[in-house]
């Protein structure tokens, strides 16, 4: 009953795009929006009827695989098209379907300006199509089928403008980028095939610890190979640099695939294979360290950027680099918790930025705003609230979240102690730069020239959005409350087979007061040099000109990359293309063709239409073979 | 057809002589002939040496397939006739030349 | 003795007009001359013990399709066709050749034959080529055949007619 809502819940998106999609001719705006923002909403009524069932019944008894049909069976390998209800895949259905509607609806109004309306639609639907069917999979082939179809669709979505050289470029970028993740879990998918001889979650969870040691090679190997595919699927270093530029896309789009839900697919892979990651301490360690790595680097990078959209992007890199490192650490439902309220507040945030850059015309730049307060006091606050819950300040949802994986780390060994005081830092940083960001778009002067257009406010389509958002923002980290309760926890227990790592309450008192210290010192920072005097802004970056290019520059990633990859790869093509295709692959075709053309020319004169001619040559043939025969025999 | 005597029956081969003699006649005919009537007419004589030689190993195999055989092969016989002299006769009224080398466009 | 003689007779009947029906130029003559081929094969066919298929030979091929041909003939006219150069007239000997060559392989082969009594007297066969064993062999064991040959006779028909037809509308006509 359970997995066949959940089959209908897969199938509603679906539906929505092939309509949408195959529309005979440019359906009326409404019929696009009932279709798109039906499908999507209809199905996060289903997934609420799954959750509240679900809840209605034992922990044991939460987990329920559905077959529809065997698609590969070879002997001993046998791969179903089947899917796995349990509380880990409803949480993520819970939010892929409430964001993604909530999402939805917005972009009815946000993209009321575009011409391709209903290839939005079709491919948002075909988006939450394939990332239900992420996390809906009950075996790794067709984990890996919605992993590359999420991919397919972030791939479309940021080429939305396809009309942009930088967004084609992005969409390029995006899709190369995932695409060496892609080839990490199929490695990974091969391995478990020879180790285990199954590629189902229940077999593989149920046979790994026993055929396969603790930090043997293959484990380890099967645990890194998996997080190359959600490093590059969750913007981790160094597979990080697609995500900013994915900012390409339409701002909807950077709220649903780039922050809340695909960017978090990496954070899902590593919970729900946490009996993997368990075998593996040393790949569980490299998980934790490019977790914390990646938070600081790209909260570094988040102080300097102009564009309000790439703040948030930096941003969002850096909030999952969090969970990747909770995960890594084994606080699987810490991380899942710090999706949960970063899935609301960066929604949130991104679809406040949207409401601005639409209300003023398509502007990104935060020099081009400033004041906007006065004009936009509903956004304000919504945003307001999101930066404080992001920043961490109680009782806000961040503050939960993120201090339940900085207690987590400090409850992690020597090297938990390290990561969770870089984390502590960064917690700092990214309380400056939200409020960086919120101060000079909100407060501060009116930019010179004034706006690009006058800031209207926006209509319920994308307030409501935004104000549910920001309700649940506030209030979503009250789930799970340090020595109160922990709801989440105790929801996804199930899913999660090995130990979760639970900080103490000492642990949970320390990590609270430094992270509440540093987010209010960040806070303080940020008022000082951008609220109060927005002159020191100016006088500070000309002080710190060298940092500021180096962060500027995103560390030089995509330089190195440059250098390092695509420079060299342009040259090697360059060099094929000059010195070895003309006389070689090409020569040997053109050879070929012209040996071919020239027989064929030779032996076309025999074809000469003259039926005693044929006649001449069968006899002749004939002839030929009977005095063969005789004169051998 | 009685046969008693030893020098008054007559051997297979020398029909096997007959027919092959008749057939290699029909193909000179075939390859050296131009009018479409002769040619057909060259190839009714190739018939008739292969229907010789099956009516013959009939005779000597004591079955009657051979003879099956060759009546089979006269009816295909009398259909190729007529579906080659309607050819002829459609080329003459399109007022071509009665030339078998005139009909080639289907050279390479 | 006298088996030998008739069959020396209708074998070079046959063969000499065989020889006759390529070498006239004429396709009146030619196809006359095919007749004379079509009666010594006949004959032939009743020494080997088949008087029903030389019966057949006698009547569908030198009474029906010569006949037929002969029409066409008469209806084309008796005219001297104006043939250009032969393309292929220098390739004349190459024929002779080829067909040479596939004669040396045919003598060969049935001058070497192993088979039992082909160069001998042959046996005694009864009634052998009977209308009457004709008719049952045909009606028990070669059903099949008989009706693929009715349907080719059909097909060919058919086909005569289609052709006649196009040709008739290739004319101008109806």
């Amino acid at each position: 009953m359970i997995a066949n809502l959940a089959w209908v819940v897969l199938a509603l998106p679906l539906l929505g795009c092939i309509v949408l999609g195959l529309f005979p001719n440019e359906p009326s705006r409404a019929l696009t929006r009932v279709i798109g923002v039906g499908s999507v909403a209809v199905a996060f009524g289903l997934v609420a009827v799954i959750f509240a069932t679900l809840l209605g019944r034992d922990t044991e008894d939460r987990s329920e695989t559905s077959v529809l049909w065997n698609w590969i069976d070879l002997g001993d390998l046998r791969v179903d098209l089947a899917i796995l209800v349990d509380p880990l895949s409803v949480l993520m259905m819970l939010v892929i379907t409430g964001v993604g509607a909530l999402i939805v609806l917005y972009s009815t109004e946000y993209m009321e300006h575009d011409r391709d309306y209903r290839r939005f639609f079709a491919e948002m639907d075909f988006f939450v199509f394939a990332m239900l069917l992420l996390v809906l999979a009950a075996n790794f082939v067709f984990l890996i089928v919605g992993w590359a179809l999420v991919g397919l669709a972030s791939y479309l979505l940021i080429g939305f403008y396809y009309d942009r050289p930088s967004a084609v470029a992005a969409a390029k970028k995006a899709f190369v980028v995932n695409v060496i993740g892609d080839v990490g879990l199929v490695l990974a998918a091969f391995l478990l095939v020879r180790e285990l001889g199954t590629l189902d979650y229940a077999q593989v969870f149920a046979a790994a610890p026993g055929q396969i040691g603790l930090g043997s090679g293959p484990a380890e190997l099967i645990a890194l190979l998996l997080f190359v595919g959600c490093a590059a699927k969750s913007g981790q270093i160094p597979l990080h640099s697609w995500l900013p530029d994915a900012m390409e896309g339409p701002t909807p789009v950077s709220a649903l695939i780039h922050a809340a839900t695909m960017v978090t697919a990496g954070v899902y892979l590593i919970v729900r294979c946490n009996v993997l990651f368990a075998l593996a301490p040393h790949a569980s360690d490299v998980v934790a360290i490019t977790g914390a790595l990646t938070l600081f680097v790209a909260a570094t990078i988040a102080l300097v950027q102009e564009d309000i959209k790439r703040v948030l992007a930096w941003s969002t890199v850096s909030q999952i680099g969090y969970m990747i490192m909770a995960a890594g650490l084994g606080a699987y439902s810490g991380a899942m918790f710090h999706f949960l309220t970063h899935a609301f507040f960066k929604a949130l945030l991104f679809l406040g930025a949207g409401i601005v850059i639409h209300a003023l015309a398509g502007q990104q730049s935060l020099n081009r705003m400033g004041g906007l307060r006065t004009h936009l006091k509903f956004v304000y606050v919504a945003m307001a609230v999101g930066c404080l819950a992001i920043a961490g300040v109680p009782p806000f949802s961040g503050f939960f979240s993120k201090d339940d994986i900085i207690a987590s780390a400090f409850a992690a060994g020597d090297l938990g102690v390290a990561l969770g005081i870089v984390a502590v830092i960064a917690a700092g940083l990214t309380a400056f730069y939200m409020f960086r960001m919120l101060f000079r778009a909100f407060w501060g002067p009116e930019p010179e020239g004034g706006y690009d257009q006058h800031p209207h406010p926006s209509r319920w389509t994308m307030s409501a959005p935004v104000g549910l958002l920001a309700v649940l923002a506030a209030v979503g980290g009250l789930l799970q409350i340090p020595a109160g309760w922990s709801v989440l926890r105790d929801w996804l227990e199930p899913a999660i087979t090995v130990a979760d790592l639970e900080p103490s309450h000492t642990n949970e008192l320390i990590a609270s007061v430094l992270s509440v210290s540093v987010a209010l010192l960040g806070i303080g920072v940020a008022y000082w040099m951008f609220a109060a005097g927005p002159a020191r802004r100016l006088a500070y970056a000309d002080r710190f000109v060298t940092v500021r290019g180096l962060l500027l520059d995103q560390w030089r990633f995509d330089q190195v990359y440059e250098a390092a990859v695509i420079q060299p790869g342009r040259d090697l093509g360059d060099a094929a293309l000059h010195g070895f295709e003309p006389s070689g692959s090409q020569g040997l075709v053109n050879s070929a063709t012209s040996l071919s053309a020239s027989a064929s020319r030779g032996l076309s004169r025999i074809e000469n239409g003259l039926v005693r001619g044929y006649v001449f040559a069968v006899v002749l043939g004939t002839a030929l073979v009977g005095i063969v025969i005789v004169l051998g025999r | 057809m009685t046969t008693g005597a030893s020098m008054t029956g007559v051997p297979l081969s020398l029909y096997l002589a007959v027919s092959g003699a008749m057939f290699l006649l029909g193909l000179i005919g075939v390859m050296t002939r131009r009018n479409p009537l002769l040619l057909l007419l060259a190839v009714e004589l190739m018939l008739n040496s292969a229907n010789l030689a099956l009516v013959g190993f009939s005779r000597y195999w004591n079955v009657v397939d051979g003879q099956i055989f060759a009546l089979v092969v006269m009816v295909v016989a009398a259909s190729e006739v007529v579906i080659g002299l309607g050819l002829v006769v459609a080329v003459f009224r399109q007022r071509l030349a009665l030339n078998v080398d005139g009909m080639s466009e289907l050279r390479g | 003795m006298g088996e030998r003689i008739v069959f020396a007779l209708a074998a070079a009947g046959a063969l000499g007009s065989g020889v006759l029906v390529i070498l006239l130029k004429n396709p009146f003559r030619a196809a006359v001359a095919l007749i004379g081929t079509l009666v010594s094969v006949a004959v032939l066919f009743l020494l080997l013990a088949a008087p029903f298929v030389a019966a057949i030979q006698i009547i569908v091929y030198a009474g029906a399709i010569v006949v037929l041909f002969l029409f066409v003939i008469a209806y084309l006219g008796d005219r001297p066709v104006a043939m250009p150069v032969d393309p292929l007239g220098r390739g004349e000997p190459f024929a002779w050749i080829a067909v040479l060559g596939l004669a040396f392989p045919g003598f060969i082969a049935l001058a070497n034959s192993k088979l039992p009594g082909i160069r001998a007297n042959p046996r005694d066969v009864g009634n052998l080529g009977d209308p009457r064993e004709i008719g049952l062999a045909f009606i028990n064991d070669f059903t099949a055949p008989f009706e693929a040959t009715s349907l080719i006779l059909l097909v060919a028909a058919i086909g005569a007619v289609m052709l006649a037809k196009r040709a008739v509308q290739g004319e101008g006509g109806r």
